[in-house]
């Protein structure tokens, strides 16, 4: 992927200011570092960057931790803490945590001019620290976190040159500047191009899914914060109005042994309803899923934390209207009555689902909307701008103006 | 922008980098409070980055204050009061401090405070650091400028217009005196530093710029 590529699709004064930034950065060494290869939102984003960022001619590398099992129990359990639902740390797996985070930093080479840390899983990386700017990049949701995980982090964390969070409410009393950085979508990746109707109907064929009824779609990880179990009882909620499919997509990733747990309840759930179709899709499955999601009637995302929720981007990109929490990221990505509609309980998911297939020319100037304002805001040249401005303002600290 | 003002017009472009200060209010108390304090950058952010946005659906108030105020306080008088704010009106930042420290404090001479919001729907304080970027377009006549100005980023807009006069410190935009002193069309300068650009989206004021400029052709 080249940066001219997205000419025709990205604002001009983005790429130019993409172009501007990187000329003075050419030669210059970058490393991101992150938990995961594929799987989640954090890894498909790097999957889109990095060559785009080498494509500038950055130096830039992408490392991803070696780890077992144990290592993602005790980091999931650290993810829910800092997301306000997990159990305290205790001393045991901080032992794993740190002994496992040891282990790849003597592995992986540092030396960098820009260093990225994704998420909490390398962040002890940060005491090979020799030269170089230093950014940690939390992806979740940490607006209230359990206290004594987020103390044990915020006495790591307070050693990076700068935080970076997804939205504003997860900003934290810290020493050191937090910046703000929205995700953003490919649209050119497979999970976002645009495909034949051909396309998408063989998907459905292939899932079993028969396209003979509105489909409702959530796509996400099969995890408590999605909330799949609520979407099921919104959906039971509108069946008796509307007849309709309802459509579960989620894979696990390999750092999300919890998955398996969330999946079987979902499936007790729905108690063999025919209506209901509970698809386990394998990684490097995007363009499975870009099909599942154009085909979508309307797309729901109701999450009750979430970091960002990319995936509310994705469908509202395709045209879709989205149906969210009003959590995280989803309030950025979703305008009140204008782009989908945000809900806070079962009952106000199936009032808006109901509204939306009774009305569906309203859920057509919707889908309209919400391309439009992805395109404005939320693609991924607005991502490269905001970690090569980020690397910029921290070579220039203390300015508020710079002239490039 | 300075150096734009020798014998061409020098278009740039800006991206706003915005930096969260961790601070956030969820009462109108807390939040006069924190707005005593914090940077003249953080004040400066909050009634200019609407400007800054391209908007699919623009709110109802152009400054940050005034939507929080109607939206999650619910107290639309505040929300008038603080809309009414013109920032050009003010020469500096701390001015504008002032005025709105003054509204809120009159505001809560007459209604009783409004209860706190809820969790997630704080006021939270930002600040943005500009990155400007030289776009390498120069206009030394007013046709160029005209077909420069329909083509360039909106943030170019933003930049010229709003960034120009209250944080460089300029007495008016940078179009009105390019137009003024390099073209020597007053008039039409005039025209464009008499409006009044906080009731437009920046799309909305490029293109009635652009209009007086066709007219002026």
């Amino acid at each position: 992927m080249k940066l001219e590529d997205y000419k025709g699709i990205s604002a001009p004064g983005d790429l130019r200011a993409i172009e501007k930034m990187a000329e003075r950065l050419r030669g210059k060494k970058m490393l991101h570092v992150n938990s995961t290869a594929a799987g989640g939102g954090v890894a498909e984003l790097l999957q889109r960057i990095v060559p785009l960022i080498r494509d500038m001619g950055i130096d830039v590398r992408w490392e991803v931790m070696q780890a077992e099992k144990p290592f993602f129990e005790v980091t999931k359990n650290f993810h829910n803490a800092l997301q306000g639902k997990g159990k305290p740390l205790t001393r045991e797996m901080w032992d794993t945590y740190e002994g496992v985070n040891r282990e790849n930093y003597a592995r992986i080479d540092t030396d960098a001019d820009c260093v990225v840390i994704h998420d909490p899983q390398p962040a002890l990386f940060i005491e090979k620290k020799k030269r170089g700017i230093w950014l940690w990049r939390c992806h979740i949701d940490i607006s209230t976190p359990e206290k004594a995980t987020w103390y044990l982090l915020k006495n790591t964390i307070e050693k990076f040159d700068a935080g970076i969070f997804s939205v504003s409410s997860f900003a934290q009393s810290l020493p050191i500047p937090q910046f703000l950085m929205q995700p953003s979508i490919d649209p050119l990746s497979e999970k976002n191009i645009e495909l034949s109707e051909d396309e998408v109907n063989r998907v459905y064929e292939r899932f079993g899914i028969p396209m003979d009824k509105p489909i409702l779609l959530q796509v996400s990880r099969f995890d408590p914060f999605k909330d799949p179990l609520g979407v099921i009882d919104s959906y039971r909620l509108v069946k008796k109005y509307h007849d309709c499919r309802l459509v579960l997509a989620g894979g696990t990733a390999t750092d999300d042994p919890e998955g398996e747990r969330v999946l079987k309840e979902v499936q007790e759930k729905a108690n063999n309803d025919p209506d209901i179709h509970i698809l386990l899709i394998p990684p490097f499955s995007d363009r499975e899923i870009n099909a599942l999601q154009r085909g979508a009637t309307i797309v729901l995302q109701k999450s009750t934390r979430e970091g960002f929720g990319l995936v509310v981007a994705e469908a509202l990109w395709k045209k879709k209207p989205v149906i969210g929490g009003d959590v995280g990221g989803i309030p950025l990505q979703i305008i009140e009555g204008v782009t989908g509609f945000l809900i806070h309980s079962v009952e106000g998911a199936a009032y808006r689902i109901r509204q939306l297939l009774e009305n569906p020319e309203k859920a057509k100037k919707m889908g309209e909307n919400a391309k439009e304002h992805i395109r404005r805001n939320f693609l991924i040249t607005r991502n490269i701008e905001n970690y090569l401005s980020m690397w910029t303002a921290l070579e220039h600290k203390d300015q508020k103006v710079i002239y490039l | 922008m300075g150096n734009a003002m020798a014998e061409s017009f020098k278009f740039f472009e800006c991206y706003a980098l915005i930096r969260m200060t961790g601070r956030k209010a969820s009462d109108i108390l807390e939040f006069m409070e924190i707005l005593k304090q914090v940077s003249a950058e953080s004040i400066f952010h909050h009634v200019h980055q609407y400007f800054l946005k391209p908007h699919i659906s623009p709110p109802d108030f152009s400054n940050d204050f005034a939507v929080w105020a109607a939206e999650n306080l619910g107290e639309q008088n505040l929300a008038e009061a603080l809309a009414n704010l013109n920032p050009f009106e003010f020469s500096n930042v701390e001015d504008i401090r002032a005025e709105l420290i003054r509204i809120i404090t009159e505001h809560l001479k007459s209604y009783p405070p409004p209860r706190p919001v809820l969790p997630g729907k704080e006021f939270f304080f930002n600040e943005s650091i500009t990155i400007v970027v030289p776009t390498g377009l120069e206009a030394t006549q007013l046709h160029d400028f005209a077909m420069i100005l329909k083509e360039i980023d909106y943030s170019s807009i933003y930049f010229h217009f709003y960034e120009a006069r209250l944080r460089l410190g300029k007495e008016r935009d940078d179009f009105s005196h390019f137009l003024d002193e390099c073209l020597d069309c007053p008039t039409l300068a005039a025209r464009i530093k008499s409006f009044d650009p906080y009731m437009y989206t920046t799309e909305d004021l490029r293109a009635k710029i652009i209009k007086l400029l066709e007219e002026a052709l």
